[in-house]
């Protein structure tokens, strides 16, 4: 490679940006080989089959290229990656448990209060395993499952093999084939027909370890005629070696099901992410998600729908903020693949300060997928002239039964909005924040409120300084 | 002369190099009302965005005093914290942002208090009964989607708020159906009624008869060219702009 | 060999090429004062495309850009003078048969500052031909100049047409561009157009029409350099039978295009269950301070309105064709010669009637 990494420094992101002494229990070395992945699957005293996936990713993993149509991804060396690391503490279930570094950053976080006052169930991650996780009593009574990965892969094997990867295959993308090679630590959800679990459950990682790479793994399996809410969180610490990221999300919308899947991503800004998701959903079933896209260096993130039963439904509503020395590629697909389908994209970008922001999206109406209807709105914001901001919307319709709108607009904030609100006795800074903040809006009143403040806070921080 | 709210002297306004105002003086005290009519093009709307200190219009000479301070350099908020207020003729559409936020922000900002979130929105309600307007307008954006009548409302409620000492209309009688103008005549009879100032600018006369105004100016190629009272009105009705024209063509 | 993935044009290669032996100008009368318009082989200039050996590629591409260049069999060389305005547009027409089944023609139109023209470039076969048509069209419209360019494509459905159309504007200069494609096989088009000054303008109204087997793949880029520069794209179009196409519009704002002003719209038609419609519109912007934005939509026609012309007796196919001529009329009105309108006209409802 012999490039010279770049290091930007960057805003002071708060509590964001505390890091922990470093202690670990295990580490696998530096660099991918077959026998670290043997290593790790010991280690996780993992059923045979998962053992042969991971070394199948690995030789995928081995035979694919870097993408080249995206970002510059030169400057990350998978060879200093760390790719396994475990925590120095056992899984706990009672909050009191977890270890006081551990526990002092996600309090900082806000996670014990969240999980008090609105959520169902909480998981939380550190580096690569769980290291708490808890859910409502009553939930567990409705045969509601909701566990770290690694546990679900022993006590319910058979749903997980079944499902594992089958909806991202390894062979779907060279970070895929990673992931399936390496993946660690995330969340397994199973939700029985006909439950309604009307409150939020959450998962939150968060990356301490210098130089690693997460590779979390959620399956969500949300059956016939239910509903779930689930909520992500993730957030690193800075070092000045670049992190990866590249965590894996399949979710299984039954026949009239509901699924929300919200995410707030604010990593580092010497962080990779390149993440996939993908959402496939059954008759009259609908998948909600929310995207907010903050931090991170690269981030490489496209949340697939895949609308394959009668009547289903796709909302995506997506947020990205991209600012100095940060290339934001992001987007959506839809595949409309059923009849009677429908879809809508709202997704808004700012950047500033040098940011990159891309809109990178797909819309595609297969041949026998009739009677669909589908709006993509995209909507992006510069802040100044140092930075870019790129839409690039690909449409590809296969039959004329449809209904297909698709907008999009770039521009600055107006010089008469922020008179008008100077007019009435607001300062031009809070003006064009409130502005900012409008702008998001869309986004923010779909989130629970804890988050939608924490959005919030992460605007006002992102612009602290360099508006006005 | 302590009585005296707004004075403005020699008054030369460029807009984009092209000078607009070309002289202006007017005085006005508390509790006054003035109405400035001229035609289109005549420097109107450029005399309020200049009160109100939009960066588009400058200063090349003159002075704007209010209430006993040169503000000339002054930036828009100042002015609105000092108690000057602009009814826009086309209000900004801001999505994202309720008229609630908007208005309690704008409300702190001018009087440097915190406003409570239950006792603002009570303040709010009351004010939005006196003008006619629906609850659910509080939790929309800001203009946006209002139609041309809603907007001009949503101007005068902001007024209402904020309580400033001087009151600039902007043409905010023009696009109005009779009921509207009935119930934002009232809502700025409300403002005259407390002996605030104010300032109408209009093309047209129809907010006159309900304000009884003190004194009417005729702005004509950016100098104000005749004062006098309700008779001018009467006299623009009859004549029309272009005799008027005419008439200081001459002079 | 060359490939297009979405519109399915795999290895590609270059046909036999045979001379134009006739006249294409076509001239009524004198030749203007202060216009000077030669055949392109005539002029001692043999403008090379300058930047073919460099890394940007613009139109349809090197390949067919190096094969204009070497092979060029016709084109014009059009030189306007300062402050010159002509009234009755130039026309260029390449009329393809058997005897003369291939054009490769090279233009290069200079417009000097405050001039103003009209040309109209016509290709089309009358006769059952497997003509092909790769073009080259370079644009340079000086200060305050203003010219329309309008391309009419109508060659018949064996046929190949690819070309390449490529202005430079200059401060407060403007090309107008008009586009219709209504034939051949496969049809590749790029109109890319600079605006490289201060309030250089551009607008680019484009209708296509694809019936049979055809294959289209049509491409606009408004590329802003200068502070408030203007441009607009609208297309609008309409797929039957198994007609693919893909629409490729791109907006670039580029760094120092202050104040500059984009709008994009491409409206699409599908007539059939078996077309395949693709549109990327892209929007790059490097400036804050710009306007930009685009929509696309697609859909069938409107069902109210077919309802409505057939309670007045039409026919569903004679419905639908008078709603596309409809859609296609503010383009085809543009176009400044009668007799040419009618034949697009017959040529629309040809392909639109066709049981």
């Amino acid at each position: 490679m012999g490039r010279k990494k770049t290091y930007i420094e960057d805003i002071d992101r708060g509590i964001y940006d505390i890091r922990n002494e470093f202690t670990y229990k295990y580490k696998a070395d530096k660099g991918l080989t077959p026998e670290i992945i043997k290593d790790i699957s010991r280690e996780k005293n993992e059923p045979k089959w998962m053992t042969d996936f991971r070394l199948k990713s690995l030789e995928i993993y081995n035979s694919m290229p870097i993408p080249t149509w995206g970002p510059d991804l030169s400057d990350l060396n998978m060879d200093e990656i760390v790719t396994y690391i475990r925590p120095d503490t056992e899984m706990k279930h009672s909050w009191d448990d977890v270890p006081e570094e551990i526990k002092k950053t996600f309090q900082l976080l806000g996670l014990p209060q969240a999980e008090r006052e609105s959520l169902a169930g909480v998981g939380a991650q550190y580096d690569s395993e769980v290291v708490y996780h808890n859910i409502r009593k009553e939930l567990v009574d409705q045969g509601v499952v909701y566990m770290d990965m690694e546990t679900a892969l022993i006590e319910y094997e058979d749903i997980v093999r079944e499902y594992f990867m089958t909806l991202v295959p390894p062979t779907a993308h060279k970070f895929a084939a990673l992931h399936g090679a390496v993946w660690s630590g995330g969340s397994f959800v199973y939700v029985p027909e006909g439950v309604d679990v009307d409150i939020p459950l959450q998962s939150y990682f968060r990356l301490n370890a210098p130089g690693a790479g997460q590779f979390e793994h959620t399956l969500i399996i949300v059956e016939k005629g239910s509903r779930l809410h689930f909520i992500e969180g993730c957030s690193a610490p800075k070092y000045k070696v670049n992190n990866l990221h590249a965590g894996c999300v399949e979710l299984f919308v039954k026949e009239n099901a509901t699924l929300r899947y919200s995410t707030i991503e604010n990593w580092s800004k010497n962080m990779y992410n390149l993440n996939t998701k993908r959402a496939v959903v059954d008759k009259n079933g609908t998948i909600e998600w929310i995207s907010g896209s903050f931090g991170s260096k690269v981030s490489m993130l496209y949340p697939m729908s895949i609308l394959r039963g009668e009547g289903a439904r796709s909302e995506f509503t997506g947020i990205t903020f991209a600012s100095k020395g940060q290339h934001l590629d992001t987007g959506t697909k839809v595949v409309h693949a059923a009849p009677y389908t429908t879809s809508t994209v709202n997704s808004k970008s700012i950047s500033k300060d040098g940011g990159y922001a891309f809109y990178r999206g797909l819309l595609k109406v297969a041949p026998n997928a009739y009677g669909c209807k589908s709006t993509v709105s995209c909507e992006s914001l510069m802040l100044d002239n140092e930075s870019k901001s790129d839409t690039l919307p690909i449409i590809e319709l296969n039959n004329d039964d449809i209904d297909i709108g698709h907008e999009a607009k770039i521009g600055r904030i107006s010089d008469e909005a922020i008179f008008y609100l100077m007019s009435r006795g607001i300062s031009e800074e809070e003006a064009k924040a409130m502005i900012v903040r409008g702008f998001v809006e869309p986004i923010t009143k779909e989130l629970p409120l804890e988050y939608a403040v924490e959005l919030n806070n992460l605007i006002n921080i992102e612009l602290e300084g360099t508006i006005g | 002369m302590e009585n005296k709210l707004l004075s403005i002297k020699n008054l030369k306004v460029n807009v984009e190099e092209n000078e607009i105002l070309k002289g202006l003086n007017l005085e006005i005290s508390k509790g006054e009302v003035h109405i400035i009519m001229g035609p289109n093009g005549s420097g109107k709307s450029t005399l309020a965005y200049t009160l109100m200190g939009h960066p588009k219009y400058e200063i090349v000479d003159g002075t704007i005093e209010f209430d006993g301070e040169l503000i000339n350099d002054l930036k828009a908020d100042e002015r609105a914290k000092r108690g000057i207020f602009l009814s826009f003729q086309y209000p900004e559409e801001i999505p994202g942002v309720t008229v609630e936020d908007f208005l309690r922000t704008a409300k702190a900002s001018t009087t440097g208090k915190i406003q409570g979130i239950m006792a603002f929105k009570k303040l709010l309600k009351e004010k939005m009964e006196l003008l006619e307007m629906k609850e659910e307008y509080a939790s929309r954006y800001l203009n946006l989607g209002f139609s041309g009548g809603e907007k001009k409302k949503n101007e005068i409620l902001q007024m209402s708020i904020l309580e400033p000492k001087l009151a600039i209309l902007d043409e905010t009688d023009s696009g109005l159906d009779v009921d509207a103008i009935r119930i934002v005549a009232e809502g700025v009879k409300r403002i005259k009624d407390e002996s605030k100032s104010i300032l109408v600018i209009t093309h047209y006369n129809k907010l006159l008869d309900f304000l009884e105004p003190d004194y009417i100016h005729i702005l004509l190629n950016g100098k104000i060219v005749k004062t006098g009272g309700m008779e001018l009105a009467k006299e623009i009705d009859e004549e029309g702009y272009e005799n008027i024209k005419l008439r200081f063509a001459k002079v | 060999m060359i490939t297009w993935k979405r519109i399915k044009l795999e290895n590609f290669t270059f046909p036999k090429i045979y001379d134009y032996k006739k006249e294409f100008i076509r001239l009524d009368g004198e030749v203007p004062v202060g216009l000077r318009l030669d055949k392109i082989y005539d002029t001692i200039d043999r403008t090379k495309i300058n930047w073919l050996n460099s890394n940007e590629i613009y139109g349809l591409g090197k390949e067919f850009l190096s094969f204009v260049n070497e092979f060029y069999n016709s084109g014009i060389s059009l030189y306007l003078n300062s402050n010159i305005k002509l009234n009755n547009p130039i026309v260029v027409e390449f009329n393809m048969d058997k005897e003369n089944p291939t054009v490769i023609d090279k233009n290069i139109i200079i417009a000097e500052p405050n001039s103003e023209a009209t040309i109209l470039f016509h290709y089309c076969t009358d006769e059952e031909v497997e003509a092909f048509h790769n073009g080259f069209t370079e644009i340079h419209a000086k200060e305050n100049s203003s010219l329309t360019i309008i391309k009419i494509q109508r060659m018949n459905d064996l046929s190949q047409n690819f070309d390449t159309n490529i202005a430079y504007v200059k401060g407060e200069g403007k090309v107008n561009w008009i586009t219709v494609e209504l034939g051949s096989q496969i049809s590749g088009s790029n109109y890319t157009t600079f605006l490289d000054e201060v309030a250089s303008e551009s607008k680019l109204s484009s209708i296509y029409l694809g019936d049979g087997n055809r294959k289209m793949d049509l491409s606009y880029s408004m590329i802003h350099k200068g502070p408030r520069s203007i441009s607009n794209i609208e297309s609008r179009g309409a797929l039957m039978d198994n007609s693919r196409k893909v629409f490729r519009g791109n907006l670039d704002f580029r760094r120092g295009s202050r104040l500059a002003k984009g709008s994009e719209e491409e409206y699409v038609l599908l007539l059939d269950p078996s077309v395949k419609s693709d549109s990327i519109p892209a929007l790059l912007c490097e400036e804050d301070d710009v306007q930009g934005e685009h929509a696309a939509s697609a859909g069938q026609i409107n069902e109210s309105q077919l309802f409505y012309l057939m309670s007045r007796g039409l026919r569903e196919r004679e419905a639908k064709k008078l709603i596309i001529e409809g859609a296609f009329r503010p383009v085809i009105d543009r176009i400044p010669i009668k007799e040419l309108k009618e034949i697009i006209d017959l040529e629309v409802e040809r392909r639109l009637i066709n049981e």
